[in-house]
């Protein structure tokens, strides 16, 4: 019997991203959270307000990431779950974390996809100078990342239905969006609102896009990767946890 | 590794809240057998296949394939397994080649190793001309065949079909069931659960029957059926049938009971022989005119509702209890 090693358990892993890709990316209920809402929202909280590009861009970035990254796995899961295609990964010689893993990274793939896409028009039409790619790339990527894995541990409630996932994340998902300095700038709140706005994961992609368009961030480049590198364990092991009480369960 | 026994369960068993699904079952299949797990609708057989294959972690007891512990070492475990669930669980956005190839790297087979063994394998499954055909188009027969077919493409040792048969056509069924022996032919172990008494007893060496989470019995076929001897049979047709005849065959010293099956009656016994001279004297005291005599022997089906018929909703109640 050979072992198992991590290149083995990264190529499996990467199987299940690209088997996603193909699968679920251009499903209505990807499309419709992934990409028209995000859209739209943005259109609803900035048409009128004449705000400058340097305000706008993160703002539209944000959004993009935070709902198009959380999608696919609340999509795929519920669906493998009806059909009894996620039964293929728990039979199969891959960890529990493994398939997690590669279901993350197709939300990653689709998030920073179209968020990269959004952020390039973005730019390009409000000829804004980037002057911190780092923290550009950054909070792109990474945010990608920690709202893929927001949406897989939502994806652990078990369900056969998309929406009976779907729901329950809108019901963290808009709330979380005013109190991130989205709307309104976290100096601008009360000391309790601050502190809400640090424990919230969308205040650190807005700090770190911030940045890459030329304005400061609250909480400071190094506050905003660490938050955004905690809350991506913290969903992605809290998640694995849940999916394995659900196998208990089943 | 040939001593080693293809599954072994010890003490399975699984709650599903407060009820009892699998009750401490154990028990054990050798390499190369076709091992049948038979049971009424609700018995546990698919959750038994669903414990012994990683999808659902037993509340008690562990299982070894192949001498991996499930529970331990689930990576070696499953690498030696394919499962053929009750449903045919594939991608029906991809082809059957994309089906394939997918499952190959979900086990690690190398490329050119995958891409060699999915064509074989479409070819042996009937399925090589539609082999880059999304299978949403595909027949109920077609996806349960490439259903099987994703299960071998990383040289399992162990096969395991839960109904594989279930609500396919006669011509379906007798492909699958003749692609079957020919992979145990070739040496692999195969589990096979079914709620189909007839497709056991052809195709098993051994069968466990299980009811009410518990296995009630394992053996051959044939000696599950002749174990069977209390339920002996002579049956027989008169050219004129009477109701003063049923009871004249009701009076007979070795019958415990008559049963009419149509136009003929099946006389219950405990022994065929001294049931057959008693009604060859009556038919020669009261002259009657036979049509047909036939004695018959128990079949699988007697033993099977013999031993999983008595008193299923006292049990459940029993079941739902057990934890309380």
């Amino acid at each position: 019997m050979t072992q198992v090693t991590i290149g083995d358990r990264i190529r499996r892993s990467w199987a299940i991203t690209v088997k996603d890709m193909k699968i679920y990316y251009m499903r209505p209920p990807a499309l419709m959270f992934g990409i028209l809402f995000p859209v739209a929202l943005f259109f609803t909280f900035t048409v009128g307000r004449n705000l400058s590009p340097d305000r706008l861009i993160p703002v539209l970035s944000a959004q993009t990431v935070f709902w198009s990254a959380s999608t696919i796995g609340p999509v795929a899961i519920p669906m493998e779950r009806r059909l009894r295609t996620f039964e293929r990964f728990l039979s199969a010689p891959i960890s529990l974390i493994a398939v997690l893993w590669g279901k993350m990274m197709a939300g990653f793939i689709f998030g920073a996809g179209i968020t990269t896409l959004a952020t390039v028009i973005g730019i390009l039409w409000g000829n804004q100078t980037v002057s911190n790619p780092a923290a550009l790339v950054l909070g792109i990527g990474l945010s990608s990342m920690v709202y893929s894995a927001m949406g897989i541990l939502f994806a652990s409630i078990p369900t056969g239905s998309p929406g009976e996932v779907i729901v329950p994340l809108n019901f963290v998902r808009i709330p979380l969006m005013f109190v991130s300095g989205m709307f309104i700038p976290v100096e601008n709140m009360p000391a309790a609102g601050q502190i809400v706005a640090a424990l919230s994961p969308l205040t650190h992609t807005i700090g770190l896009l911030n940045l890459g368009t030329g304005s400061p961030s609250v909480f400071g480049f190094a506050a905003n990767i660490g938050a955004l590198l905690v809350w991506m364990l913290v969903f992605l092991y809290v998640g694995q946890l849940f999916h394995k009480m659900i196998m208990r369960r089943e | 590794m040939t001593n080693t026994n293809a599954i072994e369960a010890h003490g399975l068993t699984k709650f599903y809240g407060d009820f009892l699904a699998v009750d401490h079952i154990s028990f054990e299949v050798e390499q190369g057998e076709i091992f049948g797990f038979l049971g009424p609708n609700g018995a546990g057989k698919s959750t038994t296949i669903r414990m012994l294959t990683g999808v659902s972690t037993p509340t008690e007891g562990t299982a070894k394939i192949m001498g991996f512990d499930i529970l331990k070492h689930s990576v070696e475990a499953k690498s030696v397994m394919g499962i053929v669930p009750d449903i045919s669980n594939i991608y029906t956005e991809l082809s059957a080649w994309e089906n394939l190839i997918f499952t190959g790297k979900l086990y690690g087979v190398s490329k050119d190793r995958r891409e060699k063994k999915a064509e074989e394998l479409l070819q042996l499954f009937d399925l090589y001309d539609r082999w880059d055909e999304k299978t949403e188009t595909f027949s109920r027969g077609m996806r349960r065949r490439v259903c099987i077919a994703m299960a071998l493409i990383s040289d399992s040792k162990v096969l395991y079909l839960d109904e594989p048969t279930s609500g396919l056509d006669v011509k379906s069924v007798r492909s699958i069931r003749r692609l079957i022996r020919e992979l145990n032919e070739d040496g692999l172990t195969v589990f096979l659960t079914t709620h189909n008494i007839e497709e056991a007893s052809q195709m098993c060496d051994r069968i466990a029957i299980i009811n009410r989470g518990r296995i009630a019995e394992i053996d051959t076929p044939e000696r599950i059926r002749t174990a069977m001897k209390s339920n002996q049979a002579v049956e027989i047709a008169f050219k004129e049938q009477t109701k003063g005849t049923r009871e004249m065959l009701e009076k007979l010293s070795s019958v415990t009971e008559v049963q009419k099956r149509g136009d003929k009656l099946r006389l219950i016994t405990n022994d065929s022989a001294q049931t057959l001279r008693e009604i060859l004297q009556a038919i020669d005291e009261n002259g009657l005119v036979p049509v047909s005599l036939n004695t018959l022997g128990a079949s699988m089906e007697d033993a099977f509702l013999w031993l999983t018929g008595a008193e299923m909703e006292s049990e459940i109640i029993h079941r739902r209890n057990r934890r309380r």
